[in-house]
């Protein structure tokens, strides 16, 4: 009896501990995540003590190396010699980013599942198909053979790896702890996935699909009415209208009418994403001209999706060499976006056509050869590994590789399989990272026209200003030779003609150095007026943020730094100004209830900015995409076979110039349909809306409120790490493009001179850690649309009230 | 007397050991030293329910809850200190039937 108690009672003590010591599902193991000395306890952190000064004994250093912490929380790294620097910079960015480095990593690489077991599968399966991995592999190659970029990224990389070395459980971020997992070693190509990562966010997808199927729907006299290669109503390019092309350009491949007008695709799987509007971003510089210190000032605001961590981590790096600061992106050495002793530079994404799909014909369903130039050409097979937690067989696919690229095969009712192979910029062997490389330490316009010319992609509007009085932008990366419209549809795979032929001379990308206008901006819009002789796209982002910032800076004089932060957050509403007084005439030949009417008088008192109180923005923003639907749902909405949506440009042109258009019709309904008829159908229906959602029109109507901007954790899961409630105006096509999940993800302005001068914050703080005084500390200043001044510093031992503590980081 | 050398010892070793020693030193000592089955199981508890709970304690306050306040939350509880009052149950548990286990394994060996 005796010994049957004591058999039961340790049984059910192990049990316990059993139980406690493994993770049920989503909860992660208990006994270890609540123990005060193992769990997330150990995860609340307090303010750095100010006055501390810590020394770390760290293996394959060189040299000692200082970094000097500002109030803030921003490193700046002091070191004296590559390897150290960036050794030092890998250690402190894991230090703080480390779970945010891993997982995007994992999400780059298709490793998530790994991890987070069969939810992320399909994620995962799409990166292996687009062969992310390929790409990375492509790239490390070449970035290991220079012996720039090779030293900085071992340097890195064991700068990364002696921080996670020295970690024990208890340290690790409280992500690993949640999700029952550990950090592991660090590797250099994680900073080739970590591009590739941002290559697919930012040039990663196309809408030939979409648009292959409204070609053979409607023809091509209706694409080339509702789908014009150039914005009919309004444009306001890059490189101002009527810049001199002073080169002789390549001959450019002959433009033919031959298109695959065969497919009709459902486009079941996978489903392209369309790329989400507030992807985007604003940059601009003011020439001597039109500055108050007699030098350029330049700024900068990257939109992205807002998470928490924020997708940069600032930081400031100083070598005998280099000092630069600005923000990197956690994974990858040197400085994406800033400024050093002589130069600031700042990025806004292109949209060129760098991502074509091709349809293949295989000989067999082994698809170990496929047709091209008449005759079968041989494959290649990669095969995707694919560990998925909880299984213990692991995932195996082979994917096919043609010459164009990876095969992706899309099922379709009428049509059977059909096999796309995806011709992509982020399968282009090059070493991209030379590029911030060389910027880090460019002091004029000649080493920054030298540095871009090694970009590959995603291609990047680099904007650029020098204190030695110069302004200039290039729309920049490696762009394809293509004849006009090729990549708008589904190309031929069987035919050499429908082949990328070669690149632009990286020169004769367009650029302008000190226009007359006395500035430079990008703003995602169209890259050249009609005459550049060569095809990037045939669309490209809205004009109306770009409008509003060219007449702002057109009007500009005597600009200081805040003159340009204001612009930055700037929420007049340029597409209300342009169409607001039409819609609004329409509505007053028409007679409404007094709910109607009230919205209406709204809309008539607006000044057309998009104020977080307002609550006339909340009704337009709804309205439009409202108006959009009545105009075009009926023709283009098809779940069979998905069709993209002519330009807001192209309805706007619509509205005000050819009002009596067919399209305005609903072809669904027996009666005749005219612009009135949808104009105040999809005013009710907007009005409607917001009273479902919100009630009767209140302040809970506020442009603030409707638009509800959430910055997630990076979990997009863990709702407790996400920022609280914020009050923001702005949105989409206002140049504070702040949307409800995108906007900028950092906002800069520096003036150049002697010294620059420069400001910045983003949505955030350096910390990743949840439990960190320095996880939210910027959020309160970027809401209120403010910045912090950048802490510059020639030395270490500079004195400057914001520096708090100092970490030495000494060869063991 | 016991209590005290549970709480001592564990918590020097829980610095350097895995979580699950809150297991072994009760037991060890309920083992050892002469106790009765209630005491064996109440002291177990308490000395590992009290040494998580103020080391704990020592952890939220320190950082102004900025951790546990948000874990609480994912877990549904209201606050860090309930969820504090959780851990602390929790890691008693485990010490108590330890405990108890240890002064049952004395008397089946005695």
């Amino acid at each position: 009896m005796k010994f049957v108690k004591a058999v039961l009672s340790v049984i059910v003590a192990i049990g316990l501990v059993y139980a406690l010591n493994r993770p049920w599902g989503k909860v992660p193991a208990l006994g270890s995540f609540l123990s005060p000395f193992t769990g997330f306890w150990q995860n609340g952190e307090k303010l750095a003590d100010p006055g501390a000064e810590i020394e770390l004994k760290l293996d394959s250093l060189k040299d000692e190396v200082t970094i000097r912490f500002d109030d803030t929380g921003v490193p700046h790294i002091f070191a004296k010699n590559d390897f150290d620097l960036f050794y030092a910079q890998g250690y402190i960015t894991a230090k703080d980013r480390l779970w945010q480095m891993d997982v995007q990593t994992r999400a780059a690489s298709g490793r998530l599942s790994e991890v987070l077991g069969p939810a992320t599968f399909e994620l995962d399966q799409r990166s292996r198909r687009l062969g992310m991995a390929y790409g990375a592999e492509v790239n490390i190659k070449i970035a290991l053979s220079d012996p720039k970029s090779r030293e900085a990224l071992l340097g890195y990389t064991a700068g990364v790896n002696a921080y996670i070395n020295q970690l024990s459980p208890k340290d690790y971020p409280v992500e690993f702890k949640l999700l029952s997992y550990k950090p592991e070693p660090w590797k250099p190509i994680n900073t080739m996935y970590m591009l590739e990562q941002m290559t697919l966010t930012l040039a990663g997808r196309s809408n030939n699909l979409n648009m292959s199927n409204i070609l053979k729907k409607y023809g091509s006299e209706v694409v080339n009415d509702l789908f014009p290669d150039y914005p009919m109503f309004q444009e306001s390019p890059i490189i101002p209208a009527g810049t001199p092309w002073n080169f002789t350009p390549v001959a450019i491949p002959e433009n033919k009418p031959g298109n695959t007008k065969d497919t009709v695709l459902t486009n079941e799987y996978p489903k392209e994403e369309p790329k989400p509007e507030g992807i985007g971003s604003n940059n601009w510089a003011v020439g001597p001209g039109k500055s108050k210190t007699g030098y350029p000032i330049l700024a900068n605001d990257p939109h992205l999706e807002l998470t928490l961590p924020s997708i940069w981590y600032q930081v400031q790096l100083h070598s005998p060499d280099m000092n630069v600061y600005g923000v990197s992106l956690p994974g990858i050495p040197s400085v994406i976006i800033g400024f050093n002793q002589n130069i600031a530079w700042g990025v806004t994404n292109v949209d060129a056509d760098v991502f074509d799909q091709y349809k293949i014909t295989f000989k067999d369903t082994t698809q170990n050869s496929y047709w091209f130039d008449n005759q079968w050409k041989p494959t290649r097979k990669r095969e995707e590994v694919i560990y998925i937690k909880g299984q213990s067989e692991p995932f195996r696919e082979n994917v096919t590789y043609t010459h164009h690229g990876p095969i992706t095969a899309y099922t379709d009712d009428s049509n059977g399989t059909i096999n796309l192979a995806t011709r992509w910029i982020g399968h282009e062997p090059g070493n991209s990272f030379l590029t911030f490389y060389d910027l880090n330490r460019a002091k004029n316009y000649d080493d920054y026209r030298s540095a871009l010319a090694k970009y590959v992609g995603p291609a990047q509007n680099f904007v650029f200003a020098d204190n030695g009085k110069n302004i200039a932008i290039t729309v920049n990366g490696k762009l394809p030779l293509k004849r006009k419209e090729q990549g708008k549809f589904l190309l031929d795979g069987t035919n050499p003609d429908d082949d990328w032929k070669g690149w632009i001379p990286a020169a004769q990308n367009p650029f302008v150095k000190n226009p007359p206008r006395g500035f430079v901006s990008s703003a995602n819009q169209s890259s050249t007026d009609q005459t550049y002789p060569y095809y990037i796209n045939w669309i490209f982002a809205p004009s109306e943020r770009a409008i509003r910032i060219n007449e702002r800076l057109e009007k500009m004089t005597a600009a200081n730094a805040d003159s340009l932060r204001m612009l930055q957050n700037d929420n007049f509403n340029v597409l209300a100004r342009t169409v607001l007084p039409k819609l609004l005439s329409i509505l007053q030949t028409t007679p409404l209830s007094a709910t109607y009417k009230a919205a209406q008088q709204v809309l008539t008192d607006w000044n057309y900015q998009n104020s977080p109180d307002a609550i006339a923005p909340s009704i337009f923003e709804e309205w439009m995409p409202a108006l959009k639907s009545a105009v075009w749902d009926d023709e283009f909405d098809s779940p069979k076979a998905p069709m993209a949506y002519p330009s807001r440009d192209r309805l706007v042109y619509m509205i005000l110039k050819q009002p009596n258009e067919k399209w305005f019709n609903n072809i669904k309904t027996p009666q005749t349909e005219t612009l009135t008829d949808v104009t105040v159908s999809s005013f009710k229906t907007a009005v409607d809306t917001l009273i479902a959602r919100h009630g009767a029109m209140s302040p809970s109507w506020q442009w603030s409120e409707v638009k509800n901007t959430e910055i997630r954790h990076l979990s997009r899961s863990l709702k407790a790490f996400n920022a609280p409630h914020l009050k923001l105006g702005g949105g989409s096509g206002i140049v504070n493009a702040i949307t409800k999940r995108n906007g900028p993800s950092w906002r800069m302005v520096v003036e150049l001179g002697p010294t620059p001068k420069a400001y910045g914050i983003y949505p955030g703080g350096q910390s990743g850690n949840p439990g960190s005084p320095y996880y939210l500390n910027l959020l309160d200043k970027w809401e209120k649309g403010e910045l912090n001044e950048l802490i510059y510093l020639s030395s270490p031992d500079q004195k400057n009230q914001h520096l708090t503590s100092r970490v030495i980081l000494k060869k063991k | 007397m016991n209590f005290v050398i549970i709480f001592i010892v564990t918590a020097i070793l829980q610095f350097f050991t895995p979580w699950w020693t809150v297991a072994l030193i009760p037991f060890v000592i309920a083992a050892w030293r002469p106790t009765t089955s209630l005491k064996s199981f109440a002291t177990g508890f308490l000395a590992i329910a009290l040494l998580w709970f103020l080391y704990g304690l020592y952890l939220h306050i320190s950082s102004q809850g900025s951790m546990s306040n948000k874990i609480a939350e994912i877990f549904s509880l209201p606050n860090g200190i309930l969820l504090l009052i959780v851990t602390a149950i929790v890691g008693g548990l485990v010490g108590g039937l330890s405990g108890l286990s240890g002064y049952f394994a004395r008397k089946a060996t005695a």
